[in-house]
């Protein structure tokens, strides 16, 4: 191939290294207003009395908004009709908006925020998802308090239970774990004189935001103009309501005062405003016959979505479907619970559901193998799916299943017998273990909604193909792997090519950037576009050479006729635009729906799916409980690797916030309010942190993507935590059922461990 | 607040700003000097993305009040580099995709800087210890430590 | 924002400005604060320029330390070499290179925060700082000039212009160690300081021995710890002892981000280690940061 499945370069390195001002709070246009927002400090209460009245006369405040200032619908949402821009007359988690305060002077509104009086009535809360779904719990919504239930029932666990050996029961816990982009939320609104507006933030997905600031201005959608400015890292929370939050409030001050209006979050108002990942509580029963083979398979998932569901139903959907993990069981059954609590929002956020059944699925799994004295590898290698095996769903896994190549990948890489083989006989303070953990992901939205996506192209006069398209680039260098596709698919140099902005003017919708869906439907649309393009390039080429157009070849910029006449691309498109043909062509994939029965879920859930695996070796010192991860091996399907070396950048910085969710990184909520909302007290992992890592592509080509090519956007973090945890047990013969697995939990569960074995 | 007038010199050239006292350098480089390249991520000094080399050491922008950077030699993302010549950091970050998001790079090159400047043939625990204090979300860090090994190699070369 | 040219002015703009006026060495914790709007001083005073306060040097027989030297310069300084390497494992663990180059000495000390880890050392290693204001200079201890969390004894028109401590000699050692979640950038659950003088045959001939809390909210000196280890033999024995009489005196508590029972266990592990290290540099043998 020409360039697809080359490492070449991104489209937008050379204005990152250069430091050039490209995110959104470098060209906030100079006579900008700048909004603070007032935000409750309780987690559940009515709103008595709200005192703007000092903070709009404070010298300097410009303007006041709140929900009474609204033409259109209070409302900023991901999914479900629950949650308002502004908090009216109760809130429901300690950070809700109630208001927001502009002045050209930031510090001016951070001031006058201080001089609003709020009076709460408290009312009762609810802060475990447990007790929020048992009876008399305090209502948070009006429907109730669970959000979204669904289940999974293939075959008959009651009959599978009886056929197994041994039954394995156990309960895991996952936390909020905050997404951390490097750049807080933020965004600007420059009003305009026709009465639209044009909306410039740090967005993950323009037509979401297109759609919820139409409804709050009361406008058109057509009168929002939505354009992504370079977003510093976003990984979920900037594609869900957030977004909508930042420019609504924005827009109401710019739509009021004439003037363009900005709105920057703090990194403590980010870390409480925006979603982040779901809390999980998950019970799982397991049956097993003596030679290890699964009989059964039953979960329990409880996700604790915050104050607002965001999208919590669909984070469920994707939980509820992978809760067994990658492997063959012919009875089993889910239920999924989404359950609102008084704690902050929890909503997108990469891997979506999948991290923390896997956390559950592959820790259970080690406890079984451990159980039945097996060798948790030889385990999983019994039980794992394979082309023509069914999975939780029923759905039949297809020949582009590379699991079993990166498990023999993964576990040869990291010597895995003879490695763990080695630490049982080792003495001393700092013990070793290796633990493995494998993984299916499914691709794009699957049933989570309609999965399409639209991308256009234009070759302008000086001869630049320009890509157009409303899927974002915020740090995965998917977009750039879009111009891949497109060379590849015109047989052009992909110098030629050129990625414009995300904006709604000229992108038509795509759907939101998420489930690491730019690749596979992206990529798609972007073949049929470059297919019509070049096969008008073709044509008026052959009419420059007097051939026919399937006559014509395009090699390196040059058009060739069999009668090896040749014209170069350049005077192609001088031709055409002197004959007026229009080199502007777009086209729209849509991705077959996916079918299966809505009360059993059994059917094919998604189109395609991801598959690896990743072993974790862990030094794990018994004196301190902390946790060094000394090397860990990813392989990961990617079905084909479109640049290798960004799907390299993405597994590695994957893994690592995966390390982050498994050993130190948790938002700590007290009441519902986060008690560690800053980079301080919330640990992500440092360049001290990071273990040796190699990475293995493996290729086994989906039936969806371009080329083959699947999801790896989300997948690397799903697998760090079972690994590790894994590896801990393997070290320490400790299981640890909740994570973070912090010193503190590691120290406290070796000693429980030690009192215990003592005590026998 | 009182205001002060602050004489210092940023990228090699000399400004004369009206500041006041309770500015922080960081704001000084992006509001008033409008050079954006330095960036705020948490406002707390735990993240390390508006760092900037003043006096030739990396300091962290958002944790300086503007006055105290005054006659002093300030080194921005701005001063490195250009696109028709790029710094061999800035050449190197681009081959290897380093650059993913983009908010810590500018700090990531200038911490690559002052530690090729004081260590030309940095280990990959030379090049940890020096980006420590640098949080980085997307890459995991490793293809930045492969830059800053190959910029390393290749300064070395041309001397 | 006053910024004073020279020490007199200083102390003359001190002495008749007592009200709300803060001092900054580099505003690392303070700038922080008024971001935060948890404090809002009428007045900073900028050291900053007071350049003649950095230094290092040895003076009879102590080691001096300007208030205005930053943790870099500290441990380039050729006066810091390695029988005081215990400031270099401070600096590694305090935070990135961007924040040691800014932290001052001074500042660190006015802190008086248990976050700081300057302070265990210079508790151990007895030192004493000097403060000074227009009427001239006094001198105390740092434990007495540290009285609570944020509170330190320095009055409205003083600054702290040095600290010193008498020098390590060859029978003696110091070491520092800090446990917190992950490698960088780190408040610690727990950090331990240890200064140690031995006699042949390994007999303590003085031990000090400090903590980021030991019984309140700053870092102190764990002196019945010591007390029990002094003229004893150290041996597995001794250690196990001085550990029990540990247990009893360190009185910590849980918070969000680790529990009471926690922070003391590892405390009891730090301070282990801590007394090996430096028996270890004693033995001539290099201990890697």
């Amino acid at each position: 191939m020409l360039v697809v499945g080359k490492s070449v370069g991104r489209v937008d390195s050379l204005d990152k290294v250069l430091g050039k001002p490209i995110y959104t709070m470098d060209i906030v246009p100079e006579n900008a207003l700048y909004l603070k927002v007032v935000r409750s400090t309780v987690a559940h209460a009515l709103l008595k009395r709200v005192d703007l009245s000092e903070a709009r006369t404070y010298p300097g405040v410009v303007a006041v908004v709140t929900a009474q200032d609204i033409p259109g619908i209070n409302e900023s949402t991901a999914l479900l009709p629950d949650k308002p821009l502004f908090a009216t007359d109760r809130v429901r988690f300690a950070g809700e908006p109630i208001a927001a305060i502009a002045a050209y002077d930031p510090s001016i509104a951070e001031e006058a925020v201080d001089l609003v009086k709020i009076e709460y009535e408290p009312l009762p809360s609810v802060f475990s998802p447990i007790d929020a779904m048992k009876p008399g719990a305090p209502q948070i919504h009006e429907k109730g308090n669970v959000a979204k239930y669904l289940k999974v029932r293939k075959g008959n666990v009651e009959e599978g239970f009886k056929q197994a050996d041994l039954i394995v029961e156990a309960t895991y816990k996952t936390p909020f774990q905050d997404p951390v982009p490097l750049e807080p939320e933020a965004g600007f609104v420059i009003p305009e004189p026709d009465g639209s507006v044009t909306c410039v933030g740090s967005i993950q997905s323009p037509y979401h935001v297109q759609t919820g600031i139409a409804k709050i201005l009361s406008l058109r959608p057509e009168q929002v103009r939505v354009i992504q400015a370079a977003t510093g890292g976003a990984f979920g929370p900037k594609s869900d309501e957030i977004p909508v939050d930042v420019l609504g409030m924005a827009a109401l001050v710019a739509v009021r005062t004439g003037k363009p209006a900005a709105l920057s979050y703090t990194r403590e108002e980010s870390m409480i405003g925006h979603t982040k990942r779901h809390p999980f509580v998950i019970s799982v029963k397991v049956g097993v016959k003596k030679n290890g083979k699964l009989t059964a398979w039953e979960t329990k998932l409880v996700a604790d979505t915050g104050a607002y569901a965001s999208l919590g139903p669909l984070v469920v959907i994707r939980a509820c479907f992978h809760a067994t993990g990658p492997y063959v069981i012919p009875n089993v059954k889910t239920d999924a619970y989404c359950v609102y609590t008084n704690n902050t929002m929890a909503g997108s956020f990469r891997g979506f559901g999948g991290p923390q059944s896997h956390f559950a699925a592959e820790s259970h799994i080690d406890e079984i193998a451990k159980k039945l004295g097996m060798d948790p590898l030889d385990l999983r290698v019994m039980n794992m799916l394979r082309p023509g095996t069914l999975t939780a769903t029923s759905q039949m896994v297809d020949e582009g299943c590379g699991l079993e190549e990166c498990v023999k990948k993964a576990t040869a890489e990291a010597d895995w017998y003879n490695q763990r083989r080695k630490f049982q006989g080792m003495n001393g303070t700092k013990k070793r273990g290796l633990g493995i953990a494998i993984m299916y992901h499914g691709n794009s939205l699957g049933p989570e909604g309609n999965d399409f996506a639209t991308v256009h192209m234009e070759i302008d006069s000086e001869g630049k193909i320009r890509v157009r398209t409303a899927l974002t680039e915020y740090g995965t260098g998917a977009p750039s792997g879009l111009l891949q596709i497109a060379a590849e698919t015109m047989h052009l140099p992909l110098e030629y090519f050129t990625l414009d902005a995300s904006d709604t003017e000229y992108c038509g919708d795509s759907g939101p950037t998420v489930a690491s869906r730019t690749i596979t439907i992206g990529g798609r649309a972007t073949q049929m576009v470059a297919g019509k393009l070049g096969q008008k390039l073709r044509e008026i080429a052959a009419a420059m050479l007097k051939c026919s157009a399937d006559e014509v070849e395009s090699n390196e910029g040059v058009f060739t006729s069999k009668s090896a006449h040749s014209v170069a691309f350049r005077d192609v498109v001088a031709n055409a635009y002197s004959r007026g043909i229009s080199l502007k062509e777009s086209s729209t994939f849509t991705a077959p729906k996916c079918d299966y029965d809505p009360e059993t879920s059994q059917g094919t859930v998604y189109l395609q799916y991801t598959y690896a695996a990743v072993t974790a070796e862990v030094e794990v010192d018994t004196e301190t409980g902390r946790v060094q991860v000394l090397k860990m091996v990813a392989a990961y399907d990617v079905g084909k690797a479109i640049n290798p070396i960004s799907v390299e950048g993405q597994i590695e910085g994957g893994t690592i916030q995966g390390l982050g969710y498994a050993l130190m990184e948790d938002m700590i909520h007290k009441n519902g309010v986060v008690v560690n909302p800053n980079l301080g007290d919330y640990y992500v992992p440092t360049s001290l942190d990071i273990p040796e890592i190699k990475t293995i592509i493996v290729e086994y080509p989906g039936r969806l993507g371009p080329f083959g090519a699947k999801a790896i956007g989300e997948p690397p973090i799903v697998l760090p935590a079972p690994a590790i945890v894994n590896a801990i047990d393997n070290a320490i013969g400790v299981r640890i059922n909740e994570i973070p697995a912090t010193p503190d939990r590691v120290l406290t569960s070796l000693r429980t461990a030690i009192q215990a074995s003592g005590k026998r | 607040m009182s205001k002060h007038l602050l004489k210092f010199s940023v990228n090699g050239k000399d400004y004369a700003v009206v500041v006041e006292s309770h500015e922080r350098l960081l704001d000084v480089l992006r509001d008033k000097l409008g050079l954006k390249g330095t960036k705020e991520g948490c406002s707390t000094g735990d993240c390390g993305i508006c760092g900037v080399l003043m006096d030739g050491k990396l300091v962290n922008s958002c944790l300086i009040f503007a006055i105290q950077a005054r006659n002093k030699k300030i080194v921005t993302i701005e001063g490195i580099g250009s696109a028709e010549k790029l710094h061999p950091i800035q050449r190197a970050f681009m081959k290897w995709n380093a650059a993913q998001c983009g908010y810590c790079i500018p700090a990531m090159i200038l911490a690559s800087k002052d530690l090729l400047e004081k260590n030309p043939n940095p280990t990959t625990e030379d090049i940890k210890n020096a980006t420590r204090g640098i949080i980085c979300r997307c890459t995991g860090y490793v293809k930045i430590f492969e830059a800053v090994k190959t910029a390393a190699s290749e300064m070395r070369g041309s001397e | 924002m006053f910024v004073p040219e020279n020490l007199g002015d200083l102390l003359q703009y001190l002495d008749s400005h007592q009200a709300g006026v803060h001092l900054i060495a580099n505003g690392t914790d303070l700038i922080n604060r008024i971001q935060r709007r948890q404090v809002s001083p009428k007045v900073l005073v900028d050291l900053t320029g007071l350049t003649e306060f950095k230094y290092v040097k040895w003076e009879g027989g102590m080691i001096k330390i300007g208030g205005l030297t930053t943790i870099s310069e500290l441990i380039a300084s050729p006066f810091i070499d390695s029988r005081y390497d215990v400031f270099r494992e401070v600096a590694m663990k305090f935070g990135g290179p961007s924040i040691i180059n800014m932290a001052t000495v001074g500042g660190n000390i006015c802190s008086a925060s248990s976050s700081e880890d300057l302070l265990p050392v210079l508790l151990v290693l007895d030192a004493e700082v000097q403060v000074r204001n227009i009427h001239g200079v006094r001198t105390l201890r740092v434990e007495d000039f540290v009285k609570g969390k944020r509170m330190t004894d320095l009055k409205p028109n003083e600054i702290l212009v040095e600290t010193s401590f008498r020098e390590i000699d060859s029978h003696s050692a110091c070491s520092f160690e800090k446990i917190g979640m992950r490698n960088s950038l780190i408040i610690a659950f727990v950090n331990c300081a240890v200064f140690l003088k031995l006699a042949e045959n390994k007999m303590c001939d003085e031990i000090r021995i400090a903590f980021n809390r030991v019984n309140g909210k700053i870092p102190q000196r764990a002196r019945q710890t010591e007390k029990i280890m002094k003229g004893k033999k150290l041996n597995e024995q001794s250690l196990s002892d001085a550990v029990a009489t540990l247990r009893n005196e360190l009185k910590l508590t849980s918070d969000f981000r680790a529990s009471e029972e926690y922070r003391l266990e590892v405390a009891c592990v730090i301070f282990k280690r801590t007394v090996s290290r430096c028996i270890d540099r004693l033995a001539g043998e290099e201990i890697l940061v």
